[in-house]
């Protein structure tokens, strides 16, 4: 059983790929990639920059980076919302990096209403819907993690942050942040071992 | 110790490594290690996969409808460039053009394609045949090979090798430019990561440059629009290949 979209995404994937399609066709595939996939991809982007109007940017980058490359999903033996997933967070950080490369003399400005708004990932039940397989495990294992310590751990990912980077985005004692992603690399390894 | 013979800690910095807290030497060194053993090389794709999954879990959000049309206007203008660049050697499809359609506020996002480069996993290596169109090998300034650029026509993609021992201090990033006669330098992206590095390009932008050059930059590059700011690292001609 496959209680995911992926066989419909795929399909939509290479549907507009395909350059011996009508360009209409192609562009409808794309359409109805977009409108199935997102809401999603907006969290993520959203979750990344923090900052509404910036995470628009990124998705827009991003799907135009689908319609350019979309012939080399299949190589990639990834689920679909997996390598969305990374072109939407290769994006993101990318768009930081110009940021703060721009604006040097700031730190990277989440917004902070909207950070405190924004729920944590893992600690809501899962939308099974487009899920991928390693998804459901590495949401099972995040769950059992404590919420100041998944968030460490996933913001560490999302936004590529460095010990020192998280310490201060977080406001955080260095000491703790290491604790916390040692301990939660530790206990990632002894959960998703499990599953593998 | 030695990370070969302890499978344990080999897990944990791969799991570093993919959550990429594993900083500095340590992250050079494990990557050394990694580029010899194809047990860790796997242990770290492992993570690197099971990581990637984080992106699946994130809350779902509606972005504006603004964001589709935006959308729209530049599959118009790309199929226009196309167009034209197909007719004859019409102007190079510049690729900032969504902000035609630019909402208030932010600023230029001009260099998103040309800075394109798909820094995620390894999982995503481009494999259907390529049309290598351009290849250009980059030299030191004492004409040691540095880096290898070769520049695939069927997927917009230019590939850039590390030869050479050089590594840039984490605080900084390499950016590569081309060099067209007469003009400013024009960005290609910043070059992220390891040994093998992909950034998006269209054949456009790399039409009559006859010579390309890396600088080094300030970590995520030079600032938009503003040309090299660091020292030119290597450089060399970039010849087309038929």
């Amino acid at each position: 059983m496959d209680p995911s979209n992926d066989p419909q995404l795929i399909a939509l994937l290479d549907r507009l790929a395909n350059p011996s399609l009508p360009l209409r066709t192609r562009e409808q595939a794309f359409r109805t990639l977009y409108e199935l996939t997102a809401r999603k991809l907006y969290g993520l982007a959203l979750r990344v920059v923090g900052n509404r109007d910036w995470a628009e940017d990124v998705l827009q980058e991003a799907y135009l980076q689908v319609w350019r490359t979309a012939d080399s999903y299949r190589s990639t033996l990834s689920p679909p919302m997996a390598w969305l997933g990374l072109i939407v967070r290769s994006r993101a950080l990318d768009f930081l990096r110009r940021r703060a490369s721009e604006r040097a003399d700031r730190t990277v400005e989440i917004d902070g209403e909207l950070e405190d708004s924004l729920p944590g990932d893992a600690a809501n039940p899962m939308d099974t819907q487009q899920a991928s397989e390693a998804a459901w495990a590495l949401h099972e294992c995040l769950r059992k993690l404590e919420a100041r310590q998944r968030e460490v751990v996933s913001l560490a990912y999302l936004r590529d942050l460095s010990h020192g980077e998280l310490a201060a985005q977080l406001k955080l004692p260095l000491g703790t942040v290491k604790t916390w992603i040692r301990r939660g690399i530790d206990q990632l390894r002894g959960c998703m071992g499990r599953f593998a | 110790m030695n990370l070969l013979h302890s499978p344990e800690l080999a897990d944990r910095l791969a799991a570093a490594y993919a959550l990429g807290t594993l900083r500095g030497g340590a992250r050079r060194r494990f990557e050394a290690l990694a580029r010899q053993s194809p047990t860790l090389r796997a242990t770290a794709l492992v993570w690197q996969e099971r990581l990637a999954a984080m992106t699946e879990l994130q809350t779902q959000e509606a972005p504006s409808a603004n964001v589709w049309k935006r959308i729209e206007i530049a599959l118009r203008r790309d199929a226009e460039a196309r167009a034209t660049k197909d007719g004859r050697s019409g102007p190079p499809a510049r690729v900032g053009f969504w902000r035609a359609a630019a909402l208030a506020g932010g600023f230029a996002t001009v260099a998103a394609f040309t800075l394109a480069a798909y820094t995620g996993s390894q999982l995503t290596e481009v494999s259907a045949a390529p049309q290598i169109r351009y290849v250009a090998m980059l030299h030191d300034d004492r004409s040691a090979p540095a880096m290898l650029v070769t520049f695939d026509a069927r997927h917009g993609t230019l590939t850039l090798k590390r030869l050479g021992p050089f590594r840039e201090p984490s605080d900084q990033s390499l950016q590569l430019w081309a060099l067209p006669p007469g003009a400013a330098p024009q960005s290609l992206g910043v070059v992220q990561g390891g040994t093998v590095v992909h950034l998006t390009a269209a054949e456009g932008q790399l039409r009559q440059v006859p010579a390309l050059a890396i600088s080094l930059e300030p970590r995520g590059g030079a600032p938009v629009g503003s040309g090299p700011t660091g020292p030119v690292l290597f450089k060399g001609a970039f010849v087309p290949t038929t």
